[in-house]
């Protein structure tokens, strides 16, 4: 059973976990405002971007592909790959090779892609969708070691939490109730042996900064090596 | 010029003719794929990239295979007890065999450690023996001992793999030796000195040229992969910083750092890595470094001229596997050699590695030779000769054609109980033809080796 870890390897498996899951969700997100942006409702995209404090300019459809993935700013998904790149390089000896292979390719895909000038259209999408899903399948194999594997799905759960307190807080109470446990089990078993850590809840009058702030927090006490 | 083909070759091209050739392509995804990279820091700026990887494998019987094993043996096991006895009782020196002017001069010696012994007396661990098969009489030459942070195993290995998927034909028709073996070795070599505690592979970190063999090593040997700071000293006691603060026993670090990046403490203050104190606890024997701190000396390329004559003194033994015919400028009768016949010589830099400091006669200018002479004759201890070996081609598949490119092969020498010799190695290719430098750092390639029989 793997016992030791440091705490940059740690560090940089939790950011792989929630760059990872950013990509999905925003993807997943892009897709839906896509579909709209056609024909349906033109600001569709505009509207999503607000949510990630960015203003969005687009004139068409493809375009708004082309401006939410390779865009000059913070959601920008080929600078969230070439960080899940970088955390996958350090952390490559706690990864299953599969996993790490189809890291390295989903980013070269946007790499190459945005280098190239290749049209960007739906296509990119569902070849990104697919490689994150074998990238989670190979992560979720059994014979994995439990305590990178626990680095990676908090990381995972953190950014669908942050997500979901961020796009969907009403709407997913349950959800985040849920993902909270989950992350106070992780965490008390990272941790047994030191000082109890703090329950992430919502106390009355608290913002969803507060929130997310907690719940940064809480993960920031579990690496301390 | 190639090597005469035998029967084991003959089969290989065989079955290569009935290989779909477009496949090859598929070795360059797979290393891109895997990022099976050697980095570069080029006019300042991070390169990563794929070493070039040829398909056609460097072919040696079991019996040649058999030779250099038993050579490597004899040569590692008298540079060990060459270090063994330099730091200590230094009777080499004092009877005279290797001059102790030299061995002082010589920029890996470190006096400071003097009197020390290191868990097991082994000094050098993990080993990379440079050969060249000599075309002149079909024998295979030492060029280079590295005996310090020798690296590129991880390479072979890897591509070990991706060749038994791509063309399983060969590993189905031909009985060519795997290679597995090589991380448990490894993991062998640091269980045997372990003082008590954990297996570390100690690397500079992700942007040093060789961390994808820090990473895969560490994987597949079970060590832990640690950056310097990531390790602390307590009591002269090493300890592995876990994520949670707590602090666990090392017992023996396979470091991938210079010496001289070891231990601020006691190399370079100014040093922004190493493990602060590191090296008190390993002159306290309780933590063994592998490969042992010191072991430039044996390495240096003046020294390689006496290694025959430590396996004399040492083993009582003719040494198996021969050197090239070397000169040291330090001998006066060597220095009149070297100026009479310096058009056909090699001259080389001792304090220079990774093919660099490498002076052709036959490539230099009369002028140029006149500086050199004035150069080595101001510090003649700086500078060795050799005759110019003329060692076999490879052949090799470049740009979908065969071409003939020098290659040179590095073999892996594992010290602990025994002295073991991978059965496999990194054969290296030259960039271009008739270029003799085969280094990763100046663009050369790599093949697979294949010890195989019929």
């Amino acid at each position: 059973m793997e016992k030791y870890i440091t705490g940059n390897v740690a560090t940089n498996l939790y950011w792989l976990g929630r760059y990872l899951e950013r990509t999905t969700i925003t993807l997943r997100e892009i897709s839906t405002a896509y579909d709209k942006v056609i024909d349906i409702d033109k600001d569709a995209g505009v509207k999503l971007y607000d949510k990630f404090d960015v203003k969005l300019k687009y004139v068409n459809a493809y375009d708004f592909l082309k401006e939410a993935i390779f865009g000059e700013h913070n959601a920008n998904i080929l600078n969230i790959l070439t960080n899940a790149r970088e955390n996958a390089i350090i952390c490559r000896h706690l990864l299953d090779s599969e996993a790490f292979g189809e890291i390295i390719a989903l980013h070269a895909l946007f790499l190459s892609t945005y280098n190239n000038h290749l049209e960007i259209d739906y296509n990119l999408i569902d070849q990104a969708q697919s490689l994150i899903g074998e990238i989670l399948n190979a992560r979720s194999r059994r014979d994995h070691k439990a305590l990178s594997d626990s680095f990676f799905r908090i990381g995972k759960i953190v950014e669908e939490a942050d997500y979901r307190i961020r796009f969907h807080e009403e709407e997913d109470q349950e959800i985040i109730q849920s993902i909270f446990k989950e992350i106070d089990s992780i965490c008390e078993s990272l941790t047994k042996d030191h000082e109890e850590l703090p329950k992430i809840r919502r106390v009355g009058g608290a913002t969803k900064d507060d929130l997310l702030t907690s719940l940064n927090a809480k993960v920031d006490k579990i690496i301390t090596g | 010029m190639l090597e005469k083909s035998t029967e084991l070759h003959d089969k290989f091209w065989e079955i290569f003719s009935q290989q779909d050739r477009n496949k090859i392509d598929e070795f360059k995804l797979y290393m891109d794929k895997f990022a099976i990279n050697f980095n570069l820091y080029k006019d300042g700026n991070f390169i990563e990239q794929s070493l070039p990887f040829d398909v056609i494998p460097r072919i040696i019987s079991k019996k040649e295979f058999t030779k250099i094993e038993k050579g490597l043996q004899q040569r590692v096991q008298a540079l060990n007890l060459f270090l063994e006895d330099l730091y200590t009782d230094a009777k080499i020196v004092k009877e005279g065999i290797v001059p102790q002017e030299f061995v002082e001069q010589a920029s890996g010696y470190l006096k400071e450690f003097v009197g020390f012994s290191p868990s097991k007396k082994i000094r050098a661990h993990i080993n990379g023996i440079d050969l060249v098969k000599d075309s002149a009489d079909d024998e295979w030459v030492i060029l280079e001992d590295n005996l310090r942070v020798p690296s590129g195993s991880s390479y072979p290995l890897s591509i070990r793999d991706t060749y038994r998927k791509i063309y399983p034909d060969f590993f189905e028709h031909m009985k060519i030796d795997p290679i597995k073996n090589y991380p448990s070795i490894i993991a062998n070599a640091m269980d045997y000195v372990n003082t008590g505690g954990l297996n570390v592979v100690l690397t500079p970190g992700r942007y040093n040229s060789a961390y994808y063999e820090h990473s895969y090593l560490a994987e597949k040997s079970g060590a832990l992969l640690v950056r310097p700071h990531e390790l602390t000293v307590v009591d002269k006691k090493v300890y592995f910083k876990n994520y949670n603060g707590k602090l666990i026993r090392v017992g023996s670090v396979y470091r991938r750092l210079d010496d001289e990046f070891m231990d601020p403490k006691f190399f370079n203050p100014e040093s922004l890595i190493g493990v602060p104190g590191i090296v008190e606890s390993y002159l306290a024997g309780n933590v063994a470094l592998l490969n042992a701190i010191g072991n430039g000396v044996a390495d240096d390329k003046g020294i390689y001229y006496f290694v025959p004559k430590m396996i004399k003194y040492y083993l009582g033994e003719e040494p198996i596997l021969k050197n090239a015919p070397t000169y040291l400028p330090y001998f006066k009768k060597d220095m009149e050699y070297i100026f009479n016949n310096m058009e056909k010589l090699v001259i080389k830099d001792v304090a220079e590695a990774g093919g660099y400091g490498v002076l052709f006669g036959h490539e230099m200018s009369a002028i140029q030779m006149e500086d050199l002479k004035t150069i080595v004759k101001a510090n003649p201890r700086r500078f060795i000769a050799q005759e110019l070996i003329e060692f076999y081609d490879e052949k090799c598949y470049l740009n979908k054609d065969l071409q003939d490119r020098k290659a040179d092969f590095r073999a892996y020498v594992v010290v602990a109980e025994d002295v073991k010799v991978w059965n496999c190695g990194l054969t290296r290719y030259a960039l271009e033809e008739g270029n003799y430098l085969v280094n990763s750092s100046q663009g050369g390639g790599f093949k697979d080796t294949w010890v195989m029989e019929l």
